[in-house]
């Protein structure tokens, strides 16, 4: 035995007691959860600096990818918002239509759908683009719908001025209320030329602005006359199925019949609108890019916010490793800390977007923002920063416990 | 190898044989132990000192499994600890150790009462019996009156004493403490160091305190002395 010392005063201490043994009880795998995550919200909520930080971060990704994803679920509702409103069960077009505009279908399959077992009525209704002619000289395109009396399954809704009967009057036309200026200060009773021929304005409707321009509606014989179109074609033929009647089954009977035409119901109609609009149009990928480029710059901030407060703290990282902290237990530590950020930004981003989508709620531009988009903002800010908090735990995993010698 | 040479097993809490740790590799290596032999019974209450730089940090690390050795023997109550693996270390720390540093080395967010209360958890009592078990330490180390205090408002002799508590915390055999006096002027240093071995006495603890304050030195068993990597005989 090499090791000698000289023994001091307290040497002979008379009982020795019992010496203490090794620990061998260990803390289970939920309690230990439960502690990491509370040593980490401590942490969290110590430093406040860092805990903005890193809000703002998650902040920041929730209202960019909140403003863009809702703008855009806006601009999709805005153009399935015809075939939401419309008062029909089936909708015939041409093989060619994918959206609400234009198209020719010629007049036999009104005659076909009247004649199919279950349907209890069948409406055309024209769509075309049409010139108003401004006090100023200049033109200003409406998207003119044509709509069949007495029903007028084809609208207009959203009447904020006037009333729908107007339309029974000769040559007048409903117009959007949002637009009047832009048409040259409209006015119920104002006198305006559309396609070269005099109309009276007879009501506004409010919010029915699709990408293109906004609609116009005539009744569907004056709509005819404006736009020109052939007798013995329609644009979209609009069935109203009997009660009780199988939607399906006349679907496929429809169909049958109609072998130059294709029948949707509601659901097919909003699907190829979003399938046209995502396919056909940048809209998608424009707003699909700010929505994760605001993801990503969240995720940076979040990232280099949590690895610096892990740095500030990294002695007592270290500490917590020699007193016996595994890895498991600091990535624990961090999911919660992650958990928390993100349900905490979400909040404040959420209220934010909340305030946004109610000051910019105009006809032209609506913040869409239903509860699904806000749920699904939460579980993507938490797998956003769980994933942020990666770095954090790489550098946590290098931590040396004989740091604390140090 | 065999420890029953000089003691009965049961009373040889820490045997270290011919333990050596080279730092870093190559031109850059560094042999900070040369073979150091470094057995503590049961109880006992010792002083590691010697000049700066002589490897008592490095020794006390691979005691405290955060180190290991680069070759020798170390047993910890009988366990063979020279090749326990890196992913064993936290079980071992856990087993055996209590750590008391130069800083105190708190978690500043967390209360006096949390902090210790953190081990007792971390060694398997329920989150009420660990906060009346931090209670009654603290109030062992004098300190009842600041359960709830967090390190930044307490004196550095206090943060120390919570130290102290925090490691014996569930109460593991050994007690390891680097200058635990150094932050602390003498009389300060002197009270912390006598609660340390009150305590320790009382609970049957095993301790080693590596130390430079000769003020200490009465309070030890038994004093060694290690310079350049080599523990010093004395007669
Ligand atoms: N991580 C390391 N890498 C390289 N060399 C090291 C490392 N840690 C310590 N050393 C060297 O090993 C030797 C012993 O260091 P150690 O910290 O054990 O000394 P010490 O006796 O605790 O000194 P002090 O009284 O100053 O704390 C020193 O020369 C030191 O420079
Ligand atoms: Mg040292």
């Amino acid at each position: 035995m090499s090791a000698t010392g000289s023994p001091g005063p307290h040497h002979l201490v008379a009982t020795r007691p019992a010496a203490a043994k090794a620990i061998r009880a260990r803390q289970g795998f939920f309690s230990r959860f439960r502690m990491m995550g509370a040593v980490g919200l401590k942490m969290m909520f110590h430093s406040k600096l860092k805990l903005i930080g890193t809000l703002l971060g998650v902040v920041f990704a929730v209202v960019l990818s909140n403003q863009q994803a809702g703008t855009f679920l806006g601009l999709i509702y805005k153009n399935v918002m015809f075939v939401r409103n419309t008062d029909c069960d089936l909708w015939i077009m041409p093989r060619s239509t994918e959206v609400v505009g234009p198209g020719k279908l010629s007049t036999s399959a009104l005659s076909q759908a009247l004649v199919t077992k279950g349907v209890a009525d069948a409406a055309p209704i024209l769509i075309g683009g049409a010139n108003v002619l401004l006090p100023n000289g200049g033109f200003q395109q409406v998207t003119l719908v044509g709509t069949k009396y007495p029903n007028y399954r084809g609208g207009p809704w959203n009447i904020v001025a006037g009333d729908r009967g107007a339309l029974a009057r000769p040559d007048t036309l409903i117009f959007e209320d949002s637009e009047r200026e832009l048409l040259g200060g409209l006015n119920l009773g104002s006198v305006r030329e559309v396609n070269g021929r005099r109309v009276v304005v007879g009501g506004f409707t409010w919010g029915l602005i699709p990408f293109g321009p906004s609609y116009a509606f005539a009744d569907f014989e004056v709509a005819r006359e404006l736009l020109k179109t052939p007798q013995d074609e329609v644009a979209f033929i609009l069935v109203k199925l009997k009660p009780g009647a199988d939607a399906a089954a006349v679907k496929d009977e429809l169909s049958r019949n109609l072998p130059d035409a294709k029948v949707f119901d509601r659901k097919d109609f909003e699907a190829s609108v979003l399938k046209f609009i995502l396919t056909k149009t940048a809209i998608g990928i424009t707003f699909g890019t700010s929505t994760v480029f605001g993801l990503i710059v969240g995720f940076v901030i979040v990232s280099l916010s949590m690895f610096s407060a892990v740095v500030d703290n990294i002695r007592e990282f270290g500490t917590l490793k020699a007193i016996g902290v595994t890895n498991l237990d600091l990535s624990m530590l961090l999911f919660v800390q992650s958990v928390a950020y993100a349900l905490l930004g979400s909040l404040v981003g959420l209220s934010l977007v909340a305030q946004m989508a109610k000051g910019i709620r105009s006809a032209k531009l609506a913040l869409n923002t239903p509860p699904q988009l806000t749920l699904g903002t939460v579980v993507v800010m938490i797998i956003m920063c769980v994933f942020a908090s990666s770095l954090a735990l790489l550098r946590l995993r290098k931590v040396e416990p004989a740091m604390v010698f140090r | 190898m065999n420890a029953a040479t000089l003691l009965p097993q049961a009373e040889r809490v820490i045997e270290v044989r011919n333990v050596t740790k080279t730092y870093g590799s190559g031109a850059t290596a560094f042999q900070a132990l040369k073979g150091v032999d470094f057995p503590v019974n049961a109880g006992e209450f010792v002083m590691l000192s010697g000049p700066s730089g002589s490897g008592k940090t490095t020794l006390l690390s691979i005691l405290g499994c955060v180190l290991t050795a680069t070759s020798g023997h170390v047993q910890l109550m009988g366990e063979d600890i020279s090749k326990a693996k890196e992913g064993d270390l936290p079980r071992l720390r856990r087993s055996y150790i209590g750590f008391v540093f130069q800083a105190h080395n708190l978690i500043a967010s967390l209360t006096a009462q949390e902090n210790v209360g953190l081990l007792l958890e971390m060694r398997g009592s329920s989150q009420s019996k660990a906060r009346a078990e931090a209670g009654r330490l603290l109030d062992d180390v004098g300190l009842g009156d600041k359960l709830m205090s967090k390190p930044g408002d307490l004196s550095g002799g206090q943060r120390q004493r919570v130290a102290i508590a925090r490691a014996l915390a569930g109460s593991p055999p050994i007690i390891l403490a680097d200058e635990p006096t150094a932050a602390l002027d003498a009389q300060n240093g002197l009270k912390v160091t006598e609660t340390l071995r009150a305590l320790a006495k009382e609970h049957g603890h095993t301790v080693v305190v590596v130390t430079h304050d000769n003020r200490i030195f009465h309070l030890a068993d038994r004093i060694v002395h290690i310079e350049d990597g080599l523990i010093q005989e004395h007669p």
